[in-house]
């Protein structure tokens, strides 16, 4: 659920939204939300001075919980 | 009207189409927020205006606390969120306001209510009165609420996030 809804936010932001790939991962302590989008993209997801990717983690932790971390990868 | 600018024809066009853009903004912000509800199953009806030049959304429910967060910081990331989601598909930057669970109308009453408070108690004791650091909306909702004295001004000081309204007798 965790992983659908990021891919879901993030695909409505970005120029090329079948690229965007979100992977969940269960740490011991964590669970991280790996997100892979096109390289043209990663400015978009990250913004302006990390407001963006601010923006994902304050929905996904509301959503999931504290222990919820958003990773972009480039 | 051979004497029409280019820019008068387009003033009036854009009125029109401002109108269309707005509602249009509020139908994709709906279905942008609604795949998220669908999808974290969350129960709530999302409600769409045109209000002083901008599209309003809200989503209405009794089970939205995980979408507002700590002093609404979660229902301001969805605003962000949902303004690039908009802008995304429309190709202009949208300013559209986000409510979640009347969180936004119940600050909004807050606001006015001390303000009024603080207004009488600067009126009482003719000292000048700093509220805590506010956002530029929450600001507005403030210094519209002080403008109805006319024995106040108010000013905004400081820089974001630590901005603040300061309210202080005129003349003083």
């Amino acid at each position: 659920m965790l992983d659908a809804a990021l891919e879901h936010l993030v695909r409505g932001i970005v120029d090329h939204p079948d690229e965007v790939q979100v992977d969940l991962i269960t740490e011991r302590r964590n669970r991280v939300l790996e997100v892979r989008v096109h390289p043209e993209d990663v400015g978009k997801v990250i913004g302006r001075g990390g407001r963006t990717a601010r923006a994902l983690r304050q929905v996904m932790s509301g959503v999931g919980g504290r222990d919820v971390r958003v990773e972009i990868l480039d | 009207m051979s004497e029409t600018t280019p820019a008068a024809t387009s003033t009036v066009d854009s009125e029109e189409d401002q109108t269309e853009l707005l509602i249009s903004e509020g139908d994709l912000a709906a279905d942008y927020l609604e795949r998220l509800l669908d999808i974290t199953d969350t129960d709530g009806d999302i409600d769409m205006d045109v209000r002083d030049g901008r599209a309003v959304v809200a989503i209405v429910g009794d089970h939205l606390k995980a979408f507002i967060g700590p002093r609404g910081a979660t229902l301001d990331a969805l605003q962000d969120l949902t303004r690039l989601a908009v802008a995304q598909q429309t190709g202009t930057r949208s300013r559209l306001m986000l409510d979640i669970g009347g969180h936004r109308a119940q600050r909004k009453e807050e606001l006015i209510d001390l303000a009024q408070r603080t207004a009488e108690e600067v009126i009482a004791s003719g000292e000048t009165a700093r509220l805590a650091p506010m956002n530029a909306f929450e600001r507005k909702i403030v210094h519209d609420a002080i403008s109805g004295y006319d024995e106040l001004e108010t000013e905004s000081e400081g820089e974001d996030p630590g901005r603040r309204v300061v309210i202080f007798l005129r003349n003083a």
